[in-house]
């Protein structure tokens, strides 16, 4: 019963993990929390729906889901790409301080879930059923077949994410720019274009996790308000470090499925509510120990 | 005329909350998602005090007072040590948890059905009074001493420690007097709609009073009180356009920001003393 907990609540931290990385990407270049990214999920989950129309003609099963994922991701990228240059290329480049992004992010973010309203009116819908119900069985455990694909899409699109974080050009050009614009800019690196890129990263991650979200949720514009399971998990796992993040979703998602067989699913915020407040009092900097200086 | 005097009366209530947030974002530069929490257990504490217990109104709103800074207490004592992101994180879970312990005890707030048949007590005249008492206290706190170090503190926190401002208990002081004023908000709330529910109070409000601040000009007190007219009253003026309004908002407010950053004050006030230089620069030109 427990291990059976465990998969599943490592199923649910693995879409946490998408929001909370792409959550982090951001905070570690820019250093401020993006609100935005919830409104982008809002859309992304959208979009991944119209494609589910569009191509459910076509194709069934796993190819279909397989080309919504890449719609959902691809727009989520474009998306995120477009709200920098209208929420924050401005603020950049008038070297706001960072209470204005912040602000600026919110109200994107209200503006990308209003306009999800007005299109699509404040309906419910829901993603047609891609996989059998059914589950696989290991011995004693069994692991329900959409779990499994989750977590398997989740964790490849996160690897992914870090092979062109860490192999290649751009992926060095954003970690420089993150540790220290001004140097990165001496270097020859034109900082709108890494920074442009790392948004593409961040709304293609937002993307995928835009469609999971509206998978195991209903579709509804204010699905993206599950960015704060994110913001909670990169916190804990330390601001702007994208270990810590990964390892903060799924310890969030872990104790969010044994929480809700403990004290259901209505007393679960209080409780981890008091849980991070014990957390951050205990080890203020997260998991991962990395300090986000405010001052040189 | 009755539809004007509700949005004028619903505008001055959201006016004390945005006051509440004006102290704690603009003065003092923590952001608080957890605002719109002290507006919910003012009006809950007051409403099922009043309609459960039969306590008398004033004594009700008293005690629900008392409440918010209880729970003040019981967010600011541990949070005001940690970095500022913490902060608005703690005071998030903090407001999730409020509406969670709202929605789990229905027996006695009704859940997320929410708590109806609250006689209607609040006025206009009430509403103004209480908008005016509100204003004169942050004025008052603002010219202290307190405000300027709370000045200090958003400037520039170490340079505030090193100059000997005691900066936790400036934060928690600030956080506190927010919270109360907020509960007294949420006790002219209920009266005046005579209907609640969790769903009301979520952090998108806190979101929302934060950007009223920003958009009057971080550390204007005569903008956030424009703004809160504006932004506030805008909406209602917008109706026509239906489903576009927020959208509309939103938009604003994104050019107020990415074109005038600091905000439609900025800094600035408008004071007697102000409008007085004003009246003799003229006076000396003309």
């Amino acid at each position: 019963m427990t291990l059976q907990l465990l998969i599943n609540g490592i199923s649910l931290g693995s879409v946490y993990a998408l929001i909370a990385v792409g959550f982090a990407l951001i905070f570690n270049i820019l250093k401020f929390s993006n609100f935005s990214h919830g409104g982008l999920m809002s859309v992304t989950a959208y979009i991944g729906y119209v494609a589910s129309v569009f191509f459910g003609r076509y194709i069934k099963a796993l190819p279909l889901f397989i080309v919504i994922l890449l719609a959902a991701a691809l727009g989520g990228g474009l998306l995120a790409i477009v709200v920098e240059r209208v929420a924050f290329r401005r603020l950049r480049n008038s070297n706001s301080s960072v209470i204005y992004y912040f602000i600026s992010s919110i109200t994107m973010g209200i503006l990308m879930e209003n306009s999800v309203t007005i299109f699509a009116s404040s309906n419910f819908y829901s993603y047609p059923s891609f996989f059998p119900t059914s589950v696989i069985r290991f011995g004693a455990l069994s692991v329900a077949i959409p779990d499994l694909l989750t977590f398997l899409f989740s964790g490849s699109s996160l690897v992914i994410l870090l092979v062109v974080l860490f192999r290649t050009k751009i992926g060095l050009a954003i970690r420089s720019t993150s540790f220290d614009t001004a140097t990165a800019k001496l270097m020859g690196m034109d900082p709108n274009r890494v920074v442009a890129a790392t948004f593409f990263a961040s709304g293609v991650l937002g993307g995928v996790a835009g469609v999971f979200l509206g998978i195991n949720y209903t579709l509804y514009p204010q699905l993206g308000q599950l960015i704060v399971k994110g913001f909670v998990a990169s916190v804990i796992g330390g601001l702007g470090s994208i270990s810590g993040a990964l390892i903060g979703a799924v310890l969030l998602g872990v104790v969010e499925i044994f929480l809700i067989g403990l004290v259901g699913a209505g007393w679960s915020p209080v409780v981890i509510f008091v849980i991070m407040l014990v957390f951050l009092l205990l080890r203020p900097r997260g998991i991962s120990g990395v300090i986000v200086q405010e001052k040189a | 005329m009755e539809y004007l005097v509700s949005t004028l009366t619903f505008t001055g209530i959201t006016l004390i909350g945005v006051l509440g947030v004006y102290m704690v974002t603009g003065l003092t530069g923590l952001f608080s998602f957890g605002q719109a929490a002290f507006l919910a257990i003012g009006a809950y504490i007051s409403a099922v005090l009043y309609k459960s217990l039969g306590l008398p109104l004033p004594l009700a709103a008293f005690v629900a007072m008392l409440v918010g800074l209880a729970a003040g207490l019981l967010v600011g004592l541990p949070t005001v040590r940690l970095r500022r992101d913490y902060i608005s994180l703690v005071t998030f879970g903090f407001g999730e948890a409020i509406i969670a312990v709202l929605n789990n005890t229905a027996n006695v707030t009704g859940g997320a059905m929410g708590l109806s048949g609250v006689p209607q007590r609040t006025s206009f005249s009430l509403v103004l009074a209480s908008v005016i008492a509100c204003v004169a206290v942050v004025i008052s706190y603002k010219n202290s001493k307190y405000g300027r170090q709370c000045l200090a503190l958003r400037n520039d926190e170490l340079a505030a420690k090193s100059m000997g401002i005691n900066v936790e208990r400036l934060k928690l002081v600030t956080f506190l007097i927010a919270g109360v004023m907020t509960s007294f908000a949420g006790v002219l709330y209920v009266f005046y709609t005579t209907y609640v529910e969790p769903g009301a109070f979520g952090w998108v409000i806190s979101a929302e009073w934060m950007i009223i601040v920003f958009v009057g000009g971080v550390n204007s007190l005569t903008g956030a009180v424009v703004a809160t007219v504006l932004l506030t009253g805008l909406p209602e003026f917008l109706r026509f356009a239906s489903e576009w309004r927020i959208a509309i908002y939103c938009i604003i407010v994104l050019l107020i920001l990415n074109f005038r950053p600091s905000g439609i004050f900025g800094e600035h006030e408008i004071s007697l003393d102000f409008l007085r230089r004003l009246f003799r620069k003229g006076a000396r030109t003309a």
